[in-house]
């Protein structure tokens, strides 16, 4: 219930975040959610920067510099919709360091059941993906050509759909006979 | 091509969520008649390739790379409304998990990638597969990346229209559409490229795999 009632917290706040447009509003919402991170600060702050750092930064710098062009620089635009970014970035690294995401979508049990499923088969996939890149890493001498790394990502993508063919299937057998699927 | 939270009014993304929230349930409808022990887990495990696709570096020429999106290829193996609910759920785990796009552009993201990449890419393999298969897989690719990147773009391009304050400043996205559609367009030609030889490619493998 608590990992629930974070997530509708979570959402009203992103909402409400999202209706406010006075930029010291938003520093001291998240200087507070900062403060509610605790020991978590530094994660939640680190991953909310790096997390907004590419996007924002070119939109950033790209109306910097169109604005300047053209006369109509706003100290107060950039500032908010930089401030708003990194407040709505920040609450989502605190929800996910806080609650359950499996426990907070445990109001649908289809749902709870397919998110850890597809959390357990992405954790596989990703480490088939690690592997197949050293493999290729390790049996290439030089750097390979454009189409070698092309014809080595498609491998890559067609056995994950083998896999996930596969392990759909597994998965579907495992939970018969755990007794989830009574006839 | 993920927006990051922040960056869409909820004039936009509240309606499209509405929007979203009635085309998932008629996707849902669709699998729940048959949401047993075989639809259940395809569908987490085909979210899960949708996943790790997101995660596929496409080496570019000059050293570079970029992440392919796989649209186009779920959308040929698993059909649209799979592919739109894989999709969907992936996005969901991106935002909340690792902070990739986020849960106010979740709706637009889905309804660009999930459904009309995916509807782009099975309607163009369609018409262009009379052609020749390579030259349909190819399309449907780069297609299904640039149109739902298009469709991206000008949600985002609208923003300082129709969210803006009292003094006329942006309050979400700073840009029209007449620079935020080169912007993204520019790359995601090139980018596409890189779509469309993957979805080729892994397409061709996964029919062979499906044939032995």
């Amino acid at each position: 219930m608590r990992h629930r009632l974070a997530l509708g917290a979570y959402l009203a706040a992103v909402v409400a975040a999202t209706m406010i447009h006075d930029p010291l509003v938003l520093a001291i919402w998240l200087a507070a959610v900062l403060a509610l991170a605790g020991r978590d600060l530094p994660h939640v702050l680190k991953r909310a920067v790096l997390s907004v750092l590419l996007f924002t930064g070119i939109v950033s710098v790209s109306y910097l510099a169109l604005s300047l062009l053209e006369d109509r620089f706003s100290g107060r635009t950039l500032l908010l919709l930089n401030l708003r970014v990194l407040l709505l970035s920040s609450m989502t690294f605190l929800f996910a360091r806080k609650a359950d995401l499996f426990e907070a979508f445990g109001f649908s049990r289809s749902l709870r059941f397919l998110l850890v499923l597809v959390y357990g088969q992405t954790l596989l996939f990703r480490r088939l993906i690690r592997e197949t890149r050293e493999a290729f890493a390790s049996r290439s001498i030089g750097r390979p050509g454009l189409l070698a790394r092309y014809r080595r990502s498609a491998a890559t993508g067609a056995l994950l759909y083998e896999k996930s063919i596969r392990n759909a299937a597994e998965s579907g057998q495992a939970m018969r006979s755990r007794g989830l699927f009574v006839d | 091509m993920h927006v990051p939270d922040g960056f869409i009014t909820p004039k936009l993304y509240l309606p499209a969520y509405a929007v979203s929230a009635g085309l998932w349930g008629i996707a849902l409808r669709r699998f729940r008649a048959r949401l047993d022990e075989e639809t259940l887990p395809r569908l987490a495990a085909t979210t899960a390739l949708a996943f790790v696709l997101m995660a596929i570096a496409l080496p570019l020429p000059g050293g570079t790379s970029a992440h392919a999106t796989g649209i186009a290829l779920l959308a040929l193996l698993f059909g649209v409304w799979s592919s739109f609910l894989a999709i969907s759920l992936v996005l969901l785990l991106q935002a909340v998990l690792f902070g990739e796009g986020g849960i106010t552009s979740l709706p637009v993201n889905a309804l660009a990638m999930g459904l009309l990449g995916t509807s782009v890419a099975v309607l163009s393999f369609r018409l262009l597969r009379r052609i020749g298969e390579p030259v349909a897989l190819f399309a449907a690719g780069w297609l299904a990346l640039n149109v739902s990147a298009a469709a991206t773009a000008l949600v985002l391009g609208v923003q300082p229209a129709i969210a803006r304050s009292a003094e006329g400043t942006p309050l979400f996205f700073p840009f029209g559409p007449e620079v935020v559609l080169p912007a993204v367009l520019i790359p995601h030609a090139l980018l596409g490229v890189g779509e469309g030889l993957l979805t080729l490619f892994a397409y061709r493998i996964a029919k062979r795999v499906e044939n032995r």
